[in-house]
């Protein structure tokens, strides 16, 4: 009995225990029940199949003669399995398209739903919130992993130079009746159009923009010419995405392109280098500058102050000497000479002495030439005569 | 009653084959073309079950979808004589599946013929023009230029061509190594003007700082004697202002200064006896009439 072992719960519940309408003793739902019985909690009491078999027995044996009764049971239970299987489900992310033979007949929404049976009617259910993805220059290995299809993704530029692009297109299906019916293979048809757009676009872009700043242009470019071309063909697909995921030079001369940025790089380093330079001796140099100029402020502050005290020293001692002349000449005079002579060799030399033939010997002293005073200097031979001479002499 | 039974299923046997050659579905894809003894009658375009005369009338059916084609490639030449490897796909409906059945008859037909002159009208429009137009905005106004000429000239076969798109238009290999070699050459020169460019751009920077680092001392310099100057020029002022009450006084005094400062313990005097200092001097050392 196909129900005896549900206490078990068997995942899946056993199937065709007896056969749907093939085992007359148990009956034409057995199969069915036990299938439903499968999923039904343990521990439950299973309904008393026999029973309601031979209850159905009775009632059909009431309404039917016997021996025909099995017959007529065989045949409803055909044609009820044959209404059944029009009922059919569209999931969320999906549409019904139902056709009556063969012709579009209406479009239904998720949910659980009923179409006449095969051949009548018929059901297809794309999906049509799922975001389809199409890639140029990329494919999925045995492995799944993506590998570079270079014959897809190499390209010429605008400016004749080659570029290796790969780009992915997300694309939903925006209208299922055209999607089905208008086109054969749409999903073959969005990758031509797909390529064919990329390389348009792509051909009149020179390689610079195509690497660097023109990728937006070229993703949102693509997009709407890809949109049109698909639009002319009633493709009913609406592509909500264009991604460029690589834009790089070929193989064969990235190494130049990178040696590119490397030189911008060297040649902002050097800039800046220079700049630090400049900004390290500039401010050292104004700073001297002001040294020079404080240094000279303050020397033009000293000499004057100097000669300020100098000249006031000299008025003063010229006041005092104005009221006592000849007394305060003499007196400095002697005050001076006695001050050079108390430190200085002196030499006194009689008249008498030099005409009896005293030679003055005058000893070399061993920093340079002797100073040679033949007598003490006059009252008013200037200072400057005297350093001159001393000068001569050295 | 057996032989009723008997009667009754080859009657029904009968009627089932009648209906299944009377009957059948053109699918919303679909044309259908009706044909008695193969004589071409009339073109069902609706979708649905429909219904003909049994055994005399037999159906055609042609996809009323959108139809690809993708060419193979094709090595095309230029106007510039430069050499391109070109594939191009079509897209193509079937309009009137009367002609397309009495001329070409199958979608394999149509293909082979599809492909001969999809290939001779790109030869002829790229062969008039110069590669740089495809690679431009022209672009599209030579894909159009094929696809008007291709449907003018598969139009007779009752199909509507709707779209030649050049899918890629590529060099052949042996061109593509030299535009390697060009771009290889042409980021070299780019790498190269960078750092020549870098290295002007920092010389630069680094000969206007040594110029204002000079300029700046230079200006102090000059800056500075001025100041010196004058305070020299005012110091003499100020000297002669003050000397100036009595030249004869100053000399006298500025000298006796200047002795003081100037004779150290390292002069020797040789002084005469007769020398005014020692005026009073002289009679204890030698005896003078002083």
């Amino acid at each position: 009995m196909p129900w005896t072992n549900q206490g078990k719960d068997p995942p899946n519940g056993p199937n065709g225990g007896g056969g749907p309408w093939g085992g007359g003793d148990h009956g034409p739902w057995g199969g069915g029940s036990g299938g439903n019985g499968g999923r039904r909690p343990p521990g439950m009491t299973p309904p008393d199949f026999d029973r309601i078999m031979a209850r159905l027995s009775e009632w059909f044996g009431k309404l039917f003669p016997p021996g025909r009764g099995r017959y007529f049971v065989g045949i409803a239970v055909v044609v009820l399995a044959w209404l059944a299987s029009g009922i059919y489900r569209v999931q969320p992310d999906e549409q019904g398209v139902v056709l009556r033979f063969g012709a579009y007949n209406r479009t239904t929404l998720p949910g659980l739903h009923y179409h006449l049976p095969q051949p009548i009617e018929a059901v297809l259910t794309p999906k049509v919130t799922r975001v389809n993805r199409t890639d140029v220059g990329i494919a999925n290995d045995s492995n799944g992993a993506s590998v570079d299809v270079q014959q897809e993704s190499l390209m010429l530029t605008g400016d004749e130079n080659i570029v290796d692009v790969n780009l992915s297109v997300f694309w939903v299906i925006d209208n299922a009746k055209a999607y089905l019916f208008n086109i054969r293979n749409p999903e073959l048809t969005v990758k031509s159009a797909t390529e064919s757009a990329l390389r348009e676009v792509i051909g009149r872009t020179p390689i610079a923009a195509a690497l660097a700043q023109g990728r937006t242009q070229i993703e949102t470019d693509t997009r709407s010419l890809l949109q049109s071309i698909l639009d002319r063909y009633g493709a009913g697909v609406k592509v909500t995405e264009v991604q460029l995921l690589r834009a790089d030079p070929p193989q064969p001369v990235i190494e130049a392109f990178r040696d590119v940025q490397r030189a911008r790089t060297d040649s902002e380093r050097l800039q800046n280098e220079a700049q630090a330079y400049s900004n390290d001796i500039l401010p050292r140099a104004r700073g001297d500058a002001q040294k020079i100029i404080q240094e000279a402020n303050g020397y033009k502050q000293q000499v004057l102050a100097q000669a300020q005290g100098e000249g006031q020293r000299f008025l003063e001692v010229y006041n005092a000497w104005k009221s006592a002349k000849d007394i305060t000449s003499e007196r400095l005079y002697l005050d001076t000479m006695s001050k050079i002579l108390a430190h200085a060799h002196k030499i006194v030399l009689d008249h008498s002495a030099a005409s009896n033939g005293v030679l003055p010997y005058l000893p070399l002293q061993p920093n340079g030439a002797p100073s040679i005073r033949g007598q003490a200097p006059p009252r008013i031979t200037p200072p400057a005569a005297s350093t001159r001479q001393t000068g001569d002499a050295q | 009653m057996s032989r009723r039974l008997i009667a009754a299923l080859v009657a029904a046997f009968i009627v089932i084959v009648v209906a299944f050659n009377a009957l059948y579905i053109v699918t919303q894809t679909e044309l259908a073309l009706v044909l008695q003894f193969g004589d071409p009658i009339k073109v069902v375009r609706e979708p649905g079950l429909k219904v003909k005369i049994p055994f005399i009338q037999n159906v055609v059916i042609f996809d009323r979808r959108l139809l690809d084609y993708q060419t193979p490639d094709e090595e095309v030449i230029a106007s510039d004589q430069k050499r391109l490897v070109i594939d191009s796909y079509a897209r193509y409906r079937i309009l009137d599946p009367l002609h397309f059945y009495q001329t070409i008859g199958s979608e394999q037909a149509m293909q082979a013929r599809l492909d001969a002159t999809i290939n001779a009208s790109t030869r002829r429009v790229i062969g008039n023009v110069p590669l740089n137009a495809l690679l431009s905005d022209q672009r599209a106004k030579i894909m159009a230029q094929i696809r008007d000429e291709v449907a003018s000239e598969t139009k007779s076969f009752g199909i509507e061509v709707v779209d030649v798109r050049i899918r890629h238009a590529d060099l052949p290999a042996a061109n593509s190594e030299a535009i390697y070699a060009r771009m290889q050459s042409e980021r070299q020169r780019e790498a190269k003007q960078f750092r020549a460019q870098g290295y002007e751009a920092a010389q630069g920077i680094r000969a206007a700082a040594d110029r204002d680092r000079t300029v700046i001392l230079a200006d102090a310099e000059r800056q500075a004697a001025i100041t010196r100057g004058e305070g020299d020029a005012q110091s003499i002022k100020a000297y002669a202002d003050a000397f100036g009450q009595d030249p004869q006084f100053f000399a006298f005094y500025r000298s006796l200064q200047s002795y003081a400062t100037a004779f150290d313990a390292n002069t020797t005097f040789l002084l005469g006896a007769d020398n005014p200092f020692l005026k009073y001097a002289t009679p204890p050392i030698a005896g003078s009439q002083h």
